[in-house]
């Protein structure tokens, strides 16, 4: 009777071990299992990511080798003919001419100095020297009182003198990025007042364009994204991505701020 | 002390599910969890009635006195509300097996109460049916982890559903033979019978952690 109750007993707690290793056994090689097809699954993002990222890197940098073609092709090409064409021009001698042919060599001289004018400012958009030879700083500030003095808008300055050097990659993107930004805010908002400023943290170097314009947030940004497809827009992206940059809109008593970061640890080491 | 202990213990399975209930007062859970919900609550009132049959059995006509059958009644509830919240997980697993084990039980509870045991018997609850049902709760539960680990969609680990059906899981590992043995126990050794239900009230209120926990995260999602 005994051995045969230290038998049931034996019994019980064999099993209730048995069936307790069993379960925990299959719990472990489930978790075991999730785990390794999430860390598939996240190198798998990870890789793609990274594609895309190239993609972008390659067709911005595409983008910034024609624009550079056009610019010299029309400074060296179209300048040059123009230029020539101008010299030409004041060569001519007006003493015979009456004055309906006088009047219209002025307004044709005018309108060559118009188109010789536009080509350099073309060129000069496409494809910025000072922001070649000068950098960030110099190139946002020469940008800024090109739009300022075109159509009367106030902006001011407030940028590190860091950026005071030749430019690097980053730098063409970042000035690309406020220049469109810049672009949008006089297009759209109808801005007259911009005030344009810089700071950097240990690892982060942060832009700051705050205007009176009527702006948007966040939240109107986010659905600009997806329901409008303009190229402005699809170019920050692109180089925000590029830049592995953060983009914040917001808006505090009436006035608009636009927050651009960048992440300074990610840069290359040959990057400025 | 230990008196104190083990009254708590004694009462754990009504104040254990306090805590899923707690979390269902605070956040809503989405369909596929409705029937958990409903077993928690049906689980409530059986069990309070067990336990007040217990407490005031001297109260109680000789007839009403014993709470076996309440017992019973858990174990099926338990058993046809669980295996109905794994067939609606919507797992394309063992699809039909699934679908058949229901019939089964039911087959098996109609002849073993029909000739071989009484659902209301007074002196003691059915370990045949509390451990058939343990047995083919865990086979629902080793099947969940199975179809999780053939399936291809890396999804996270520890979602709400996972930390139910492994609450289940230890619940129903460590109490089968439990179930099984326990009216031969109660014959041969009256005290370690009782102290072995204490393993049971245990794991009642690791499940009810499990509960909570999974209804919890169904907050989050």
């Amino acid at each position: 009777m005994n051995q045969e109750s230290n038998k049931i007993t034996l019994m019980l707690m064999a099993g209730m071990a048995g069936m307790l290793m069993l379960f925990i056994s299959i719990l472990l090689i489930f978790i075991f299992m999730q785990r390794k097809k999430l860390q598939y699954k996240m190198n798998l993002q990870a890789l793609q990511n990274a594609q895309k990222n190239q993609l972008i890197a390659a067709a911005v940098r595409s983008e910034e080798m024609e624009k550079l073609r056009i610019a010299e092709e029309l400074h060296d090409e179209v300048g040059a003919i123009l230029g020539a064409s101008s010299l030409h021009f004041y060569g001519i001698n007006l003493d015979n001419c009456d004055e309906t042919s006088k009047e219209m060599y002025a307004k044709s001289k005018s309108l060559l100095d118009e188109g010789i004018s536009k080509i350099r400012g073309i060129s000069h958009n496409l494809h910025s020297n000072i922001l070649q030879e000068l950098g960030l700083k110099e190139a946002i500030s020469h940008f800024c009182d090109k739009i300022g003095h075109s159509s009367l808008i106030n902006i001011s300055l407030d940028l590190q003198d860091r950026h005071n050097t030749k430019a690097s990659p980053d730098d063409i993107s970042i000035y690309r990025v406020v220049q469109e930004l810049l672009h949008n805010i006089n297009k759209h908002a109808k801005a007259s007042n911009i005030h344009i400023s810089s700071a950097s943290t240990n690892n982060q170097l942060i832009f700051t364009i705050t205007h009176n314009g009527n702006g948007i947030t966040q939240n109107q940004f986010e659905e600009l994204r997806f329901t409008k497809d303009g190229l402005g827009l699809k170019n920050i992206q692109n180089r925000m991505i590029m830049l592995k940059a953060g983009l914040n809109f917001s808006e505090q008593a009436g006035h608009y701020q636009i927050e651009l970061k960048i992440p300074v640890g990610e840069r290359k080491p040959n990057d400025k | 002390m230990l008196k104190i202990f083990q009254l708590v213990l004694d009462w754990s399975e009504v104040w254990a599910l306090f805590t899923p209930i707690t979390i269902l007062m605070v956040k809503q859970q989405p369909a596929k969890l409705k029937l958990v919900v409903a077993y928690v609550w049906a689980a409530l009132i059986i069990n309070l009635a067990i336990d007040l049959v217990w407490k005031f059995r001297m109260l109680l006509p000789a007839d009403y006195n014993s709470n076996n059958f309440l017992y019973n009644l858990h174990s099926t509830v338990r058993f046809y509300l669980f295996s109905a919240f794994f067939i609606h997980l919507q797992q394309p697993f063992l699809v039909k097996v699934k679908k058949i084990v229901p019939v089964c039980f039911t087959l098996f509870m109609i002849i073993n109460f029909t000739f071989f045991e009484n659902f209301f018997d007074y002196w003691k609850f059915s370990n045949r049916l509390l451990s058939i049902e343990a047995a083919l709760l865990l086979f629902y539960v080793l099947q969940y982890y199975l179809f999780k680990i053939n399936d291809n969609i890396g999804t996270k680990i520890t979602d709400n559903v996972f930390w139910i059906v492994t609450g289940l899981g230890i619940f129903v590992a460590l109490n089968f033979f439990i179930f099984l043995l326990y009216n031969e126990l109660t014959i041969r050794f009256q005290r370690f019978a009782i102290s072995l239900w204490s393993v049971h009230n245990i794991s009642y209120i690791i499940l009810n952690l499990f509960l909570a926990k999974g209804f919890y995260e169904s907050g989050k999602q």
